[in-house]
């Protein structure tokens, strides 16, 4: 313990506490203190006594372990074959489930109504051969909807993992006897499931979080978002109890995931030490097409919303009724000539926000898994706790503690970048972490003991090694924060709207026409950097060769 | 590790030091045509840029709430008396000049709320949809069993629209016959989704103001109607209100002055189909909508209905519903 103050580890992580417990501990004990001060009886008496909120409780852990449990067994398979195969059409599955991510989820839900809802067209064609397909709305809509979207993230976690699993570990278990299958599940998959795990949390806390599909699908089944949402607006600012109540439940249940996610990648550590990956195999005759067509089809599913974003862009509409067939690049125009703030302010806050997030979280995932101290546990504790809280809560909490005081903040640009940064570090705190736990100590250690400091060993020998690792992180951060909504549309004032924000608005309004122009505009914005990755700097981010 | 740290520099100066701006600020749930109409009009009476802010009226007035020791927006334009009365202290009455052309009936007490237009309430009614049934022309007939799990409301829980609509039933229709209509109605969480189920077929009648419905009337889709009920249908007027310490001073006063003139109630009436709540706008020169005139509307006491709101959202979150869990 002495001994570990005296470095400069010590005195970064004493910093990134105070920043952590300024921008995140402090708006959030705000929130959770109001679920036992509040006048009449204690949020916590109410949330027991009322079954509508015990069986939101138990849908929302219901509705997360399916879609968990559904997008890993889509995003691992699909994962592994694009890491390890070549196929026809490998190029195009391997970058398109990124898209998913930026479709703003309110698309989304909207496009799976007009395939599957009461009048789809899907619904429709089943029902004159007779068959009759459960409501969409309820279970059936959510699960389904849900999973399709959240594989995204497990494919992107594991993909880079398996493609920097060492096939000589692999090759060794078989020059030793074990079958090639047998092998893979006992020699890779240990190696691989920190990632598997944390992009399982992140897919759970996801779903737990979620609020735009939930608002459309769920209609009366209770789920825990929307229910606190209703209690928010149903309160008010001058009483905030039962928001609160709801809102410590679902920050307890995260919690919970974490701490056995944690246990689980403590208890077997593994490290590659060469990182050699394997060649990818070519897959022909039969079996590339029937995994081609596979991975095709579970692609083109998830990409029905953007096809519906593209051709709605160039579609003429009168408000919000759609001209099909009849083109014009008038919604365009609005975008780059009568309306361009949205994508400026988006460019400018979500770029200094990725930046921040990914200096922060490097640095502090490398203290937490290369330099554990008494206080790192702390950190990465308090450092996931923005999983836990939805947009909502955190928007709530950011305008309630920066407002006025010492620290006026709201209504500037400056909180919008807050809200983003702290909503989405934990993504690059997740990947970096499971990146870390594949670099070698070794590495480090040579360095030290051939007389470089430990900082400058940091940032001439780790870094270099993450670098990669990195640059993907920022990129899954850039996607995620320049789609954030519910967060920065509580806390962004006039003039500062994002194309999140437009596209909500839009929608809520009811013209589509706009909505998927800002909305292709937003899909092109995200897209280009990993484009520009993988073209000038030959990164290759996600496995695509 | 992207960028340059000039430009990086200059990038961060120009996003984080917060502008001067001395432009009013409207927070409103309306949708985009309804607040561009009235930005149009406040550039072209006041001179001054007006910035929007868009949410659910629920969530903007906890916003009011929140920034009201260093009020953030000067203009609230949303929701309906039975929804802004729990929020009077948040605003300060403004006897703004247009109020001379207003109906007198429309107007709050001590003009705390300014009339902006008055909402009507309608039957959206997809006809393909129908499965050769007629389509409803009363209340009374959403109560027949065959409109099962067909006719989606807005949750009045959240919803001023939609909790006008069933405080409205409650009044008009007798016990047996209101519990019927309810237990045939599937009910959204979201109030837009409600004139867009309809339009897109998922449901065969939405109940809605006449604004959310006729744009999609207006948009050519010729297989929906507008259903005034003969019985009576209910309306409610939509407010504009000062805040409370608006920032921005007299432009404030002249946001609301511009949002109540002729030509922006003309304009909203045109593009967003807001009925006016001026007297001298006839509203067939301009839409095909009916005169209020014309309209058997039902009167209702907003005050009374905001009173019993808490007594009466209980009660009606006991009535089984179509859209039910098993």
């Amino acid at each position: 313990m002495t001994a570990s103050i005296r470095t400069p580890w010590f005195w970064l992580t004493v910093a990134a506490l105070a920043l952590l417990s300024l921008f995140v501990l402090y708006p959030l004990a705000n929130i959770l203190t109001a679920s036992v001060t509040g006048d009449g009886p204690s949020g916590w008496a109410r949330l027991f006594d009322n079954p509508k909120y015990m069986q939101a409780i138990g849908n929302t852990l219901l509705l997360a372990t399916a879609v968990t449990v559904i997008a890993t067994l889509i995003g691992v398979p699909m994962a592994y074959v694009t890491a390890r195969h070549t196929f026809p059409g490998k190029g195009l599955i391997a970058l398109l489930p990124l898209i998913t991510l930026v479709i703003p989820e309110v698309i989304a839900a909207q496009t799976w109504l007009m395939m599957l809802g009461n009048n789809g067209l899907i619904t429709r064609s089943l029902r004159e051969v007779g068959i009759r397909l459960p409501s969409f709305y309820g279970w059936f809509g959510l699960i389904t909807s849900m999973s399709f979207i959240y594989y995204t993230y497990v494919y992107i976690g594991v993909v880079s993992a398996i493609a920097r699993f060492d096939a000589q570990l692999e090759e060794a278990a078989q020059s030793l006897g074990t079958a090639p299958g047998k092998s893979r599940l006992k020699v890779m998959l240990p190696v691989i499931m920190p990632a598997i795990l944390a992009s399982a949390l992140l897919v759970f806390t996801m779903t737990v979080g979620n609020f735009a599909i939930s608002m459309i699908l769920s209609h009366r089944l209770p789920l825990l978002s929307v229910v606190t949402y209703q209690a928010a607006v149903a309160e008010g600012a001058s009483d905030i109890t039962m928001q609160s109540t709801l809102a410590s439940v679902s920050v307890l249940i995260v919690m919970a995931v974490l701490f056995v996610n944690r246990r689980i990648i403590r208890r077997g550590k593994y490290e590659i030490v060469q990182g050699r990956g394997a060649k990818p195999q070519p897959l022909r005759g039969m079996r590339g097409a029937l995994v081609a067509a596979l991975a095709g089809l579970v692609v083109l599913i998830s990409l029905l919303p953007l096809i519906s974003i593209i051709i709605g862009a160039f579609t003429a509409s009168r408000g919000p009724v759609m001209q099909w067939g009849s083109w014009t690049l008038a919604n365009l125009e609005r975008v780059f000539v009568s309306a361009p703030q949205p994508l400026v302010n988006s460019l400018t806050y979500a770029g200094i926000a990725t930046l921040i997030s990914i200096i922060f979280s490097a640095m502090v995932s490398y203290l937490v898994v290369k330099k554990p101290n008494i206080l790192t546990p702390f950190v990465d504790y308090v450092s996931a706790i923005p999983l836990a809280l939805s947009g909502t809560v955190l928007g709530v909490g950011l305008l309630a503690t920066f407002h006025g005081g010492w620290l006026p903040l709201s209504g500037t640009a400056t909180i919008i970048v807050l809200a983003y940064v702290i909503r989405r570090m934990p993504f690059g705190m997740r990947n970096g972490q499971a990146t870390l736990h594949n670099i070698p100590n070794s590495l480090e250690e040579a360095s030290i003991s051939l007389g470089v400091a430990p900082v400058a060993t940091f940032f001439r020998v780790v870094l270099p090694v993450m670098l990669p690792a990195i640059i993907s992180a920022a990129i899954l951060t850039w996607t995620t924060t320049v789609a954030e909504l519910s967060a920065s549309i509580l806390v962004y004032s006039g003039g500062r709207e994002t194309l999140p924000i437009q596209v909500f608005r839009l929608i809520d309004s009811g013209l589509m026409a706009y909505a998927s122009a800002y909305g292709l505009v937003l899909v092109t914005v995200i897209l280009l950097p990993i484009i520009i990755a993988a073209r000038v700097f030959r990164i290759d981010v996600f496995a695509l060769r | 590790m992207f960028m340059k740290s000039t430009p990086l520099a200059a990038l961060l100066t120009a996003a984080l030091v917060p502008a001067a701006f001395a432009d009013p600020v409207l927070y409103t749930s309306n949708p985009v045509p309804a607040y561009e109409a009235v930005q149009a009009a406040v550039r072209e009476q006041a001179g001054a840029s007006l910035g929007v802010i868009t949410g659910g009226s629920g969530v903007l007035l906890r916003r009011v709430e929140a920034e009201a020791p260093a009020p953030q927006a000067d203009v609230f334009w949303s929701s309906s008396a039975n929804t802004l009365g729990a929020y009077e202290g948040l605003f300060e009455p403004y006897a703004s000049p247009a109020l001379e052309a207003m109906l007198p009936e429309l107007r709050y007490p001590g003009d705390l709320f300014l009339p902006a237009n008055l909402h009507v309430v309608t039957m959206l009614v997809n006809t393909d949809q129908l499965d050769g049934q007629a389509a409803p022309q009363t209340w009374a007939d959403l109560a027949d069993p065959a409109w099962n799990g067909r006719i989606i409301l807005a949750d009045p829980a959240n919803s001023s629209t939609g909790y006008t609509i069933v405080w409205g039933l409650s009044k008009l229709l007798d016990e047996a016959t209101y519990k019927a209509v309810v237990s045939n109605m599937v009910v959204s969480g979201s109030s837009s989704n409600v004139p867009r189920g309809v339009a897109m077929g998922e449901y065969t009648v939405g109940l809605t103001y006449e604004t959310n419905s006729y744009a999609y009337i207006d948009g050519g889709q010729t297989e929906l109607l507008l259903v005034y009920p003969a019985d009576g249908t209910f309306t409610s007027p939509e407010y504009a209100a000062l805040i409370r310490n608006a920032p921005a001073g007299e432009a404030a006063k002249a946001t609301i002055d511009a949002l109540l003139s002729k030509d922006a109630q003309i304009a909203l009436l045109k593009v967003a189909f807001r009925r006016p709540s001026r007297t001298d706008i006839t509203v067939a020169d301009h839409v095909g909508l009916p005169e209020i005139s014309d309209i058997r509307t039902f009167a209702l006491d907003e005050a009374e209905a905001a009173a019993n709101r808490d007594a009466f959202l209980a009660d009606w979150a006991a009535l089984p519903k179509a859209g039910d869990v098993e």
